[in-house]
């Protein structure tokens, strides 16, 4: 009813200051919710894209059994069969061979233990981000092709070997007969990824060289698939499985290679909801205690609306409206602020570098930059209204059923 | 038949063990186009039995009708209703929606009524200038004086031609003048719109201007008098041009 609603809207601005309150906490709330879920967001699609960049793509094809080992005795030899399993499928963007294997490296200073990761360059470039991540100074180079017998560390792995780019390197690493064979390699070229741990361990070479080395051949250890769209990996996943037929093959999308990944993903929306809970309980007492208190000042009107014919449901609506009032511009302020304001971080980015190097470690890189998705706008929104309408329940109901007796002598 | 008949009316009112019987036995009744007081000392009953009649509080015991309903057979939501449709309240004071204006009030009641915007408007538009108050339609219950007020408060009880206009000691905030002139107006009205008033006083200015007057002490009916039309002074120009008095 519209003149409720005309009541309703005025009696929120009749204390100006106390419905500010409620406003400004509710978008505050709003504003909150909607930037750190941005940030949430972007953290968590970071990590992923940059895990998936870094070294994973989407869907890898391996020997079965060897995302449990990481041996080198689990390779296959890619097939032509295999090979068209994976051309025929469109939405895969691009493919690259690999062979991944512990060994150490070995400086005059040092030595570490990382993964080695034979590659073809030109695939690979398609592939993952290696390439863009490469240092763009002069000295530093990107390997020549699947032959290739340079390597390529990163700059922290560099400075902890004590290394520079033309210095060599000794890497010792266990052949297919359990031998252990040592080569002497000159680092062509220093990279630097978003993600730490991704440097700390993970160097790359030629393929050729590996295959070499190892004694593996022309076997490889995985082929790495990357696709159009991220969305697609189980429906591409369960295609591949389906036409390999080949129970001596794996083939697994990104979250069953980052098991630790999704379940990061999941603790992190856990957090979010932890956080909302906090937001909305801070909502339902803030206009709770405001209408209560509304109510009790007008008291003696309420009487006289219901003395002269006004039903107990129209005063419950008036109240609820009342309540409505007040989330509806603190929705509209909060998520105006909230948007622009992580729009504009989306685009500049939070340069959370200067007092958490850990950022790195997290694997989403210094820079968050905050994502914004409609559906939890929308989710907070809808969230926000619904917690307002419980919030203003009992002060509707009490107002309802005030005796306008009582209410008239109340003045 | 009676508008208002009540037939040995009690209420008793229990606060934490202390009874106080506030309407002892009250017989009365109501003719349909009266204007009549209700006075007597303050705690004498005149409230409680005003709030009885309109649906407002629940008597003790006895029988109260308000035309030809027995109120103690009906809800909370049909008192309610009835209130709406068949009775006006005038309060002391502080009668108005304090965030509507002055049309918007009056226009309450019809809206609650269900009524059409133009009819509405027409009819507040009406009553308001009816009681002096064109040029104040649009101010707001604080930007208008006790006594314009108090119009607006007759102006509402009057747009939705009840049968019955209850008013609790209207004039009791209102200066003498101002007091005397509103009365004018709800004597203007009984006359042209034949509206049943039934208000409570102790202005002797305000006795004097009723018709009827009863008066209450300690809860009962202590005298009952009706007067001869026409004795007082005073009267508005609406009352001047009244039709000959169906009653004396
Ligand atoms: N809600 C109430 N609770 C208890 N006692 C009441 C209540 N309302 C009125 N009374 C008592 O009933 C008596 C009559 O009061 P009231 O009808 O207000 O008288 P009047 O309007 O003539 O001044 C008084 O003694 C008053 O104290
Ligand atoms: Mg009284």
């Amino acid at each position: 009813m519209k003149i409720i609603l005309s009541i309703a809207w005025r009696n929120l601005w009749r204390n100006k200051r106390r419905s500010l309150v409620v406003i400004s906490s509710i978008s505050l709330g709003i504003f909150a919710m909607i930037l750190s879920m941005g940030i949430m967001n972007g953290m968590n699609r970071q990590m992923v894209e940059n895990t998936i960049s870094t070294s994973l793509g989407h869907i890898a094809v391996h020997r079965a059994g060897f995302q449990d080992n990481m041996k080198l005795e689990y390779n296959f030899f890619p097939s032509e069969k295999i090979i068209a399993a994976v051309e025929k499928e469109k939405r895969v963007k691009a493919y690259a061979p690999r062979i991944k294997s512990q060994c150490m490296l070995r400086s005059s200073e040092a030595s570490r233990g990382v993964m080695i990761v034979g590659i073809d360059p030109e695939r690979e470039k398609k592939l993952t981000k290696i390439y863009e991540y490469m240092l763009k100074d002069k000295e530093s180079a990107f390997l020549s092709g699947p032959g290739d017998d340079a390597i390529l560390i990163s700059k922290s792995l560099a400075k902890r070997l004590d290394l520079l780019v033309g210095d060599k390197l000794v890497l010792m690493i266990q052949d297919r007969e359990k031998e252990i064979v040592g080569v002497g390699m000159t680092v062509r070229g220093l990279f630097e990824s978003p993600v730490d741990s991704f440097d700390q361990f993970v160097a790359f070479t030629g393929l050729s060289t590996l295959q070499k080395l190892t004694g593996l051949e022309k076997n490889i250890s995985e082929i790495n698939i990357l696709l159009y769209n991220k969305e697609d990996v189980d429906q591409v996943k369960a295609g591949l499985l389906e036409g390999l037929a080949d129970k001596n093959l794996e083939v697994l999308s990104w979250k069953d290679m980052a098991p630790s990944l999704v379940s990061a993903v999941k603790l992190f929306d856990t957090m979010m909801y932890i956080f909302f809970a906090i937001v909305f309980i801070t909502v339902i007492f803030s206009i709770a205690n405001t209408l209560i208190m509304a109510i009790m000042e007008r008291f003696h009107e309420i009487g006289v609306m219901k003395s002269i014919g006004t039903r107990p449901n129209r005063i419950f609506s008036m109240v609820m409206m009342e309540a409505a009032g007040l989330a509806f511009v603190g929705l509209a302020a909060g998520v105006a602020l909230g948007g622009a304001v992580t729009a504009l971080l989306s685009v500049t980015g939070i340069d959370l570098s200067f007092y958490m190097e850990s950022m790195r470690s997290l694997g989403t890189g210094s820079v968050i930059y905050p994502a914004i998705k409609a559906m939890d706008i929308f989710m907070a929104m809808v969230i926000v209204l619904v917690t307002t309408i419980i919030a203003a329940l009992y002060p509707a109901v009490k107002a309802a059923r005030i005796k306008p007796l009582d209410a008239l002598h109340y003045i | 038949m009676s508008i208002i008949a009540i037939e040995n009316l009690e209420k008793e009112y229990n606060t934490n063990g202390i009874v106080v019987r506030a309407v002892r036995g009250v017989d009365l009744s109501i003719e349909p186009g009266e204007f009549s007081a209700i006075a007597g000392p303050s705690g004498s009953g005149k409230t409680t039995l005003l709030n009885i009649i309109g649906g407002l509080d629940r008597p003790t015991g006895g029988v109260v009708k308000v035309g030809g309903r027995d109120l103690s057979s009906m809800t909370a939501k049909e008192l309610s209703d009835m209130r709406l449709q068949r009775i006006g309240f005038i309060f002391q004071a502080y009668n108005l929606i304090p965030v509507l204006s002055a049309i918007e009030n009056v226009e309450y009641v019809l809206l609650l009524q269900g009524l059409g915007k133009e009819e509405r408007t027409r009819r507040a538009r009406a009553i308001l200038t009816e009681v002096g108050l064109e040029s104040e339609m649009n101010r707001l219950p604080r930007e208008l004086s006790g006594g314009q007020q108090q119009r607006v408060a007759v102006a509402r009880a009057i747009v939705s031609e009840p049968d019955i206009i209850l008013a609790d000691e209207p004039t009791a905030n209102l200066d003498q003048a101002t007091g005397a002139g509103l009365l004018d107006l709800m004597k203007g009205l009984n006359n042209s719109k034949k509206i049943t008033f039934l208000f409570s006083t102790h202005d002797p200015m305000v006795m004097e201007r009723a018709e009827r007057l009863i008066y209450l002490t300690d809860g009962s009916v202590m005298s009952d008098t009706k007067k001869a039309r026409g004795k007082r002074t005073g009267r508005s120009a609406a009352a001047k041009k009244r039709a000959p008095a169906k009653k004396k």
